[in-house]
């Protein structure tokens, strides 16, 4: 059997069944769309939120009697961290020469000190894919007894909050995805199986008449990738309207609206995962041809 | 060609078929006889493997019924031409689309199926109705269409279950030639039927069946 009759077959038992298959590719669009709206969230705060850590530092200030050797011990300890990306030991004086430059203006509340206030510190940088508030935790915890350190200075409220908030999202937008991705297939599964039980007796004929597992499968297979592409292209022209309106029609009352970003990506993994939910649903549906 | 031994089929609560044994040689045109429920239909849908005996051993061509694995059915039923009592047309597909799609499943390109399609359908005179639906045509032209479906693929064994059941005097006399034309190329035909006219002083091998039991052989 050539493919195009498999593909004649699918057309002609979509137009026969119109409603039905509208009802499945508009349910499918409406998933694919809330599931879609639910990544690009998760997507925005995550790129939102990704680069907060590589901005975060811990700052390890030492005291002032501490010896050369005792500043190298903690260096040698901070940098054997795996997590740890590079230590920079600030002296006293540079400190006061930086806090004096972010003052700016207001430096000559400075001016009465006298002596330098700062102590000499060591800031360390995390690697971007290793900071977290687990690692954190772990270099304060190999260093906080060392001798020389006079006090530890970590974010680690914020980082935890950071932290939280992706992994939540992440959860969130994950979970959501599995739920949502079962019941379109769902939909699909049904939609297919309705039909080939209606079927059942043409099914009957073609098996007698010595069709194979192909010939009866293709026609229905088909019928679930143009389900489910067809919702994930309403789907995509969904939230690219929607994208639309928000991004350049409400951006200029909620300026913040702006930052909404559209991975392209999208535009082609939409209607890809309605393809693959679409055939895995048939397939499910027609399960095993016996003779 | 087609080979019998000892076969018994049951069903829930009564016996289809009680040790049969019969062989069928290649290119015969032979008839299987007896009363409404003696067993002839259970007697094709074995050979065409619709059925599975519960004893006994049936040998179809080179198949072994027994020791044939499922995948190899499809094969088996593309060599089996079948004209079903119950005629088994698709109600949503045109006369045409009915009687190709015996070759659609053998994967025959579409100018070669168009030409054979045509060709089948002029055997049984309904060349003319290639367009209509099953539904608006009368029992006797549905039976006719499936006898087209069965040949037009050319194969090896025609089984033909009541074929002439549904139609009148002439067109049955029609029928029967196409059966013997088809024989006379080689083809073995088995042809289920209760009509005794059918076979009246053909020459012809008849097998009897009375309520599953073996009730003898005749020549017609």
């Amino acid at each position: 059997m050539t493919f195009s009759y498999s593909f004649r077959l699918a057309l002609q038992s979509i137009l026969r069944e119109k409603w039905i298959y509208l009802l499945s590719v508009m349910t499918i669009a409406a998933g694919l769309l809330f599931t879609t709206i639910t990544v690009l969230f998760v997507y925005n705060i995550d790129s939102a939120t990704k680069k907060l850590p590589e901005k975060f530092s811990v700052m390890l200030y030492l005291s002032d009697t501490i010896s050369q050797q005792e500043r190298d011990n903690i260096i040698t300890t901070v940098q054997k961290d795996r997590a740890v990306d590079k230590a920079v030991f600030i002296p006293k004086d540079q400190a006061l020469k930086e806090l004096k430059s972010t003052l700016k203006d207001s430096a000559f509340i400075l001016e009465g000190l006298g002596e330098n206030p700062l102590p000499d510190s060591l800031e360390i940088k995390f690697k971007s894919d290793a900071v977290g508030p687990d690692a954190v935790q772990r270099l304060a915890n190999s260093v906080k007894d060392m001798k020389g350190i006079q006090e530890i200075e970590y974010g680690e409220n914020f980082l935890s909050a950071v932290h939280s908030l992706r992994t939540g999202m992440k959860t969130i937008g994950m979970t959501i995805f599995i739920i949502m991705s079962v019941g379109m297939l769902f939909v699909c599964y049904s939609t297919v199986k309705i039909l080939f039980y209606r079927k059942d007796r043409e099914i009957e004929t073609y098996k007698l008449l010595g069709a194979t597992r192909s010939f009866i499968r293709t026609p229905f297979l088909l019928e679930g990738a143009v389900i489910g592409f067809a919702g994930g292209l309403l789907s995509l022209i969904g939230i690219l309207t929607l994208y639309y309106f928000l991004v350049f029609r409400l951006s200029s009352t909620f300026p913040l609206l702006k930052l909404i970003a559209f991975p392209i990506d999208l535009s082609l993994a939409i209607p890809l995962s309605g393809l693959l939910i679409g055939i895995t649903g048939a397939a499910i549906a027609i399960g095993r041809i016996r003779y | 060609m087609i080979d019998f031994q000892n076969v018994s089929k049951h069903y829930d609560n009564y016996t289809a078929l009680r040790k049969i044994t019969f062989s069928i040689e290649k290119g015969e045109l032979i008839f299987i006889t007896g009363p409404s429920g003696s067993g002839k239909s259970t007697l094709l849908k074995l050979i065409y493997r619709a059925e599975i005996p519960d004893e006994g051993s049936i040998r179809v061509m080179d198949w072994a019924m027994h020791t044939l694995k499922e995948s190899d059915i499809p094969l088996l039923r593309r060599h089996i031409g079948v004209v079903f009592q119950d005629f088994r047309l698709l109600d949503n597909r045109s006369v045409f689309d009915n009687v190709a799609v015996a070759l659609r499943i053998r994967g025959v390109d579409e100018k070669e199926l168009k030409v054979r399609v045509f060709d089948a359908l002029k055997t049984v005179n309904l060349r003319h109705k290639s367009d209509n639906y099953p539904p608006s045509l009368s029992g006797g032209e549905q039976q006719r269409i499936s006898l087209a479906r069965a040949i037009v693929s050319d194969p090896t064994i025609i089984l033909a279950d009541e074929p002439t059941g549904n139609v009148d005097p002439d067109t049955s006399a029609g029928i029967m030639r196409t059966f013997k034309d088809i024989n006379a190329r080689g083809t073995t035909v088995l042809i289920a039927t209760h009509n005794r006219e059918l076979f009246r002083n053909t020459g012809r091998r008849v097998l009897k069946l009375d309520f599953g039991n073996f009730a003898g052989e005749e020549i017609a």
